[in-house]
């Protein structure tokens, strides 16, 4: 088996593991809820009838390792239960919502490497002048404030005083666009119409940029942190005695081996996101799972909680696997390796 | 004879938070084309840090202060432009590190660094080129099967095989100077003879002037044409190999020949202790071609 | 500590997080009597004064029923760092007991509780604490309980790499051989060695837990009204940008603030006990 095959059948061993301890940690949290869940359910005006049916059907009275066997059983089958809140399955829901918070949160990682990575770079081959001080200034200064307070920032800057953006939503009301991949810079495209896609990113950059500001700033600092580490290495030494130039070192000979142990906490910061992405929705009134989450949060809504979890949870390890992934692409210690490597 | 390198009068300082600390004090030094010369001292001497200023890497530190006159092939390094300097390195001169494997970088295959040199002095050679001159250069320091040792990373192959990977690297360009910097001191006392008397060989046959820097005087016997002791930022002897093996004239060359036998590779000489006569005037050798 | 505090001074910036992280405390601590209007940490009104931007007499402005913002910003630190302290104080020695079992340990128990912080870990963390806090009522108590379930796991992870690192060293190997206890190993061979790691980590995750603590609250899921907190004081006058902005710019840096004086003192902190990034 090549070694990239071993890690991933490795990797997707333990994802499968997690994810069984995931779905028995959703499923413990949303027991240890007070109160009857039928009555939470039904609501306050309820007879007891109706609760002791909704009981049975929700198999509550029934042994705890007996729910969870069910709870399981739904999951597999796809099935996430109705939500309270809006009546329909959780499922066409969540389908309805992720995908805007996906393509906020993959613009967002993208700007999170393409501008980080090379902030890294910068600091560290200026390490100990002023480029580095102002790259170590600038990037603790982003990653000290939560997205949310960055996109009232950005939005005051940038909508308000400046009406560069706009302050709301994903696209004007003007464009009708059948949702295929429900992203919209994607749809917009499929439909053929340019100034929609043109609207659709104009829509995007002010939260992706909140969204990311604080990921930068961390891809940054441990870019550097790693390549530093790096140029103590012989043969950045070696690179030097053969005469490359200061740029090409930086980018051949300190930053590819510095990326290795970069990537995966670059990938946990991607994940960190997902979260975040809660925050910058509700400042954007970005029409993703955040509003849906925490509506369903505040009415105690636990099919669709649990639900939303499980979904993200899902979500952050396909990251991660991907992450894996790369990273046994790129080290060849692992690629070429005969034994198994960790 | 006009001389390859001169050094006259280098000094070196570090700025730190005690203010100047000087590491070299004055050293004069000369190579002429083709000539192995050897560079002898105990660690923290101010040996590596000589062929670090030759290379130009160390006037590019912030806190060094060097001054002092060095002339390559006609021309005073301290005074060129740091990238006047870099075009100089890996071309007219290249250097050789202790420990091959770590020197070598992990992510790129051997094939692919040759290139990379090789394109220091011609930035629009081929890749298929490159490999023909890189079978070429690796056949000349014996190994076996070159295709397979392109194809592989540094982490693939023994030290001893990297080791004359490095060798070949650093003279596939005919650079007028090479600077070796313990050489194989990382390796086993067997390979690291084997490989010396290979890298002898072939800066004989390429006629390379060599800077061999060592804390070993039992290393350098069989390599090096002429010998310089160092210690604590001085020469204090000087002259042909032969001379300093039969007449050590300083107290601290004697000191350190006393050390020889007892070191085995890697080891550090135990010179035994510091006495005052190891401050003792230069000895020079007649002979020398400074 | 004389050298510690030479180095944080001889760096400006290490200096600056110390004196920004002292303030802030200070703040906090003193608030009762440095507040121009300390009785406006309840509900109080003052419909006087409502909805006036920054002047003499409120520096930061009022909000919408005449409270002053400074006054609130200064309690709303009490309960971000009393937040953090409780937090970092549970789930530090938590995390830290289970790093040190798995690491040292190994086996079957290192499988065990490496995979169930995993698990905790593959959970993006607000997430998890938003999960938790979906259940529970949102509280002040609730809060620090969902912020500890989230943050324990990356003590584990911190200490179990060190602990399993230093499993193998001679000094451990050695004690093992005159036959030391595996609790007189644990706590008092490696865990020194941890320390370093573990207070470098609370430092700069002091930032980090009152970033959470302010996030849950601004959506609704923390600390509630009346009692200010700067997450729910952004998200009161975000619906009334841009024309009353100090009602969330103010609070907005004072997080800022806070967060940025603790991530420059823990990373001064770091050069001076050597801890790794």
């Amino acid at each position: 088996m090549s070694p990239v095959l071993r890690i991933l059948s490795r990797r997707l061993g333990i994802s499968v593991i997690v994810l069984i301890g995931v779905s028995m940690l959703i499923f413990a949290i949303a027991r240890v809820i007070p109160g009857d869940p039928a009555r939470i359910a039904l609501g306050p005006n309820a007879t007891d009838d109706q609760v002791a049916a909704i009981r049975a059907e929700m198999h509550l009275d029934e042994p705890i390792v007996a729910q969870y066997g069910y709870f399981v059983a739904d999951v597999l089958r796809g099935d996430l239960g109705e939500s309270l809140y809006t009546n329909r399955r959780v499922t066409t829901d969540i389908a309805e919502f992720l995908p805007a918070t996906l393509e906020l949160v993959i613009v967002a990682g993208f700007m999170m490497v393409a501008i980080g990575l090379p902030l890294g770079i910068l600091a560290a081959r200026h390490r100990g002048r002023w480029p580095d001080h102002v790259v170590r200034v600038l990037t603790l200064l982003t990653v000290s404030a939560p997205s949310f307070v960055w996109a009232v920032i950005l939005m005051l800057l940038f909508s308000f005083y400046l009406p560069l953006f706009p302050v709301a939503g994903r696209l004007n009301d003007s464009y009708d666009i059948a949702r295929t991949t429900g992203f919209l810079t994607v749809d917009t495209l499929l439909a053929g119409n340019f100034a929609a896609f043109i609207d659709a990113l104009h829509h995007l950059i002010l939260p992706a940029i909140a969204l990311a500001l604080s990921g930068i700033g961390q891809a940054a600092r441990l870019t550097r942190a790693n390549m530093v580490e790096t140029y103590d290495k012989p043969y950045i030494e070696m690179a030097q005695a053969f005469g490359f130039f200061p740029s090409r070192i930086a980018r051949r000979y300190a930053f590819k081996p510095s990326l290795i142990p970069s990537l995966t906490i670059i990938g946990l910061d991607f994940a960190a996101m997902l979260g975040n992405a809660f925050l910058v929705e509700a400042v954007f009134a970005w029409p993703g799972l955040s509003r849906y989450g925490v509506a369903v949060i505040l009415r105690k809504d636990l099919n669709a909680i649990m639900g939303t979890v499980l979904v993200i949870a899902l979500t952050f390890l396909v990251v991660n696997i991907i992450v894996d992934l790369l990273i046994a692409f790129l080290n060849p210690r692992i690629r070429h390796s005969t034994r198994a490597t960790s | 004879m006009s001389n390859l390198l001169d050094i006259r009068d280098l000094k070196l300082a570090f700025k730190g938070l005690s203010g100047l600390s000087e590491v070299l004090h004055g050293i004069d030094l000369s190579i002429a084309a083709g000539e192995r010369v050897a560079l002898v001292g105990e660690s923290g001497s101010g040996k590596s840090v000589t062929a670090r200023i030759i290379l130009g890497l160390l006037q590019e530190t912030p806190n060094a202060r060097v001054s002092g006159e060095v002339e390559f092939d006609g021309r005073d390094i301290t005074a060129m432009r740091p990238r006047d300097r870099a075009r100089l390195r890996g071309t007219e001169m290249s250097m050789i590190f202790q420990d091959p494997t770590s020197s070598l970088n992990p992510t790129f295959t051997i094939a692919c660094q040759f290139a990379e040199v090789m394109r220091r002095r011609d930035p629009r050679m081929k890749q298929a080129e490159c490999d023909a001159r890189a079978t070429e250069m690796l056949t000349e320091v014996s190994i076996p099967d070159p295709e397979r040792v392109l194809n592989a990373y540094p982490f693939q192959l023994s030290g001893g095989m990297n080791q004359r990977v490095m060798i070949a690297m650093a003279l596939v360009n005919n650079p007028k100077l090479l600077l070796a910097d313990e050489p194989g001191t990382a390796l086993d006392v067997s390979v690291q003879a084997q490989t010396l008397r290979l890298m002898h060989d072939l800066v004989e046959m390429h006629h390379t002037a060599v800077l061999f820097i060592s804390h070993n005087l039992g290393v350098v016997r069989e390599f090096a044409d002429r010998v310089y002791v160092i210690y604590r930022g001085r020469i204090v002897e000087e002259g042909p190999t032969d001379a300093i093996f039969h007449a050590p004239g300083h107290a601290y060359t004697r000191a350190l020949m006393d050390a020889v036998p007892r070191i085995t590779g890697a080891g550090l000489p135990e010179v035994p202790e510091v006495s005052d006569d190891f401050l003792a005037p230069m000895v020079r050798h007649d002979g020398g071609a400074a | 500590m004389i050298r510690a505090l030479r180095i944080i001074s001889s760096n400006p910036l290490s200096l600056t997080g110390l004196v920004l992280v002292l303030l802030i405390l200070a703040a906090a601590l003193f608030a009762p009597l440095i507040a121009p209007f300390p009785t406006h940490n309840g509900s109080v009104v003052d419909f006087a004064f409502a909805n006036r931007p920054p002047s003499t007499r409120n520096w930061m402005g009022t909000d919408l029923v005449g409270r002053d913002i400074f006054s609130r910003i200064l309690y709303a630190y009490r309960i971000s760092l009393g937040l953090g302290v409780v937090v970092l104080i549970i789930a530090a020695p938590v995390g830290t007991v289970v790093g040190l079992m798995a690491g040292y340990l190994g086996g079957w128990i290192e499988a065990v509780l490496m995979r169930l912080v995993d698990v905790f870990l593959s959970i993006p963390p607000l997430v998890l604490a938003i999960a938790v806090l979906g259940v529970l009522e949102p509280t002040l108590a609730n809060a620090m309980i969902a912020v500890t379930v989230m943050w324990w796991p990356w003590y584990a992870r911190l200490v179990y790499s060190i602990a399993r690192s230093e499993r193998e060293e001679g000094y451990v190997l050695a004690a093992e051989v005159i036959g030391a206890s595996t609790a007189h190993i644990t706590i008092r061979e490696i865990l020194p060695n941890c320390l370093p790691a573990i207070i470098t980590k609370m430092t700069l995750d002091m930032g980090f837990v009152i970033i959470i603590a302010s996030s849950l609250s601004f959506l609704g899921l923390g600390v509630q009204p009346p009692t200010p907190d700067l997450g729910s004081m952004v998200a009161e006058g975000a619906r009334y940008l841009p024309d009353s902005w100090w009602m969330t710019v103010f609070p907005g840096l004072a997080i800022l603030l806070a967060v940025f004086g603790f991530n420059l003192f823990g990373d001064g902190l770091r050069e001076i006990l050597g801890v790794d990034e």
